[in-house]
């Protein structure tokens, strides 16, 4: 089987990183259940997708997690903490 | 638990994003109406997944999954599945096109072996064989 390019859209972005994905996306402050936005916010998810798949194009380092800011989203919300054993 | 110490799986994109088609690989255990649940009684989790058309109705598109609030999601399951944002960016030429098949599984399972070496494996199959996609999104709930 060849590879096949992926982006990953988190909002556990700690959590996520445990399995090293290798592009990422934060948009940050989003709640779980919220990846790309609120309902029925279409132009911020646009923006979040877009961003998201430039990812695709962009010379990241494997395994990083990019972080994005969208005010527009309004309440911001704390992502779920890793627990240190 | 700590970082995982197998090497990132990264494949390189090297095509025009506008002449790729991509598909949506969510564990936000999204599924159409008409599709068989998840199985949310099992406290093992559900190591099943379902294949969503491109042409799928959002308004079909519902989850199923007791482990994150899916109260945003039932009322547009584009925060999850942005089937029909990739609908518009397909209309602005941001994007190709739609794979042929998408899929929805529900990302909780205390399974993570059989998660890991059999569903992502399988999903992987449906994407790489049947789906044309030249890159996926992953989303999580």
């Amino acid at each position: 089987m060849k590879g096949i390019p992926t982006v990953l859209i988190t909002v556990s972005p700690e959590v996520s990183a445990q399995m090293r994905p290798p592009r990422a996306l934060y948009p940050k402050g989003f709640k779980i259940g919220n990846s790309l936005g609120r309902p029925g916010m279409r132009d911020l998810q646009q923006q979040v997708l877009r961003d998201a798949l430039a990812l695709l194009n962009q010379n990241t380092r494997p395994g990083d997690t990019a972080t994005r800011e969208y005010p527009e989203y309004g309440e911001q919300y704390e992502p779920p903490r890793v627990k240190k054993l | 638990m700590t970082i995982s110490r197998k090497c990132v799986p990264f494949t390189p994109f090297d095509r025009e994003l506008s002449k790729s088609t991509i598909a949506i690989v969510t564990a936000g255990g999204v599924h159409l109406k008409d599709q068989e649940p998840f199985n949310i009684a099992d406290e093992l989790g559900d190591l099943g997944f379902r294949e969503i058309p491109p042409d799928a109705d959002s308004a079909q598109l519902i989850v199923t999954h007791h482990h994150y609030d899916h109260t945003d999601a039932d009322a547009d399951i584009n925060v999850v599945f942005p089937i029909d944002v990739l609908r518009d960016l397909q209309a602005e030429g941001v994007i190709g096109g739609l794979a042929k098949k998408h899929i929805g599984y529900m990302g909780y399972t205390m399974q993570l072996k059989a998660m890991y070496e059999g569903t992502a494996r399988e999903i992987a199959n449906e994407i790489d064989r049947g789906s044309r996609a030249d890159a996926v999104v992953l989303t999580g709930g």
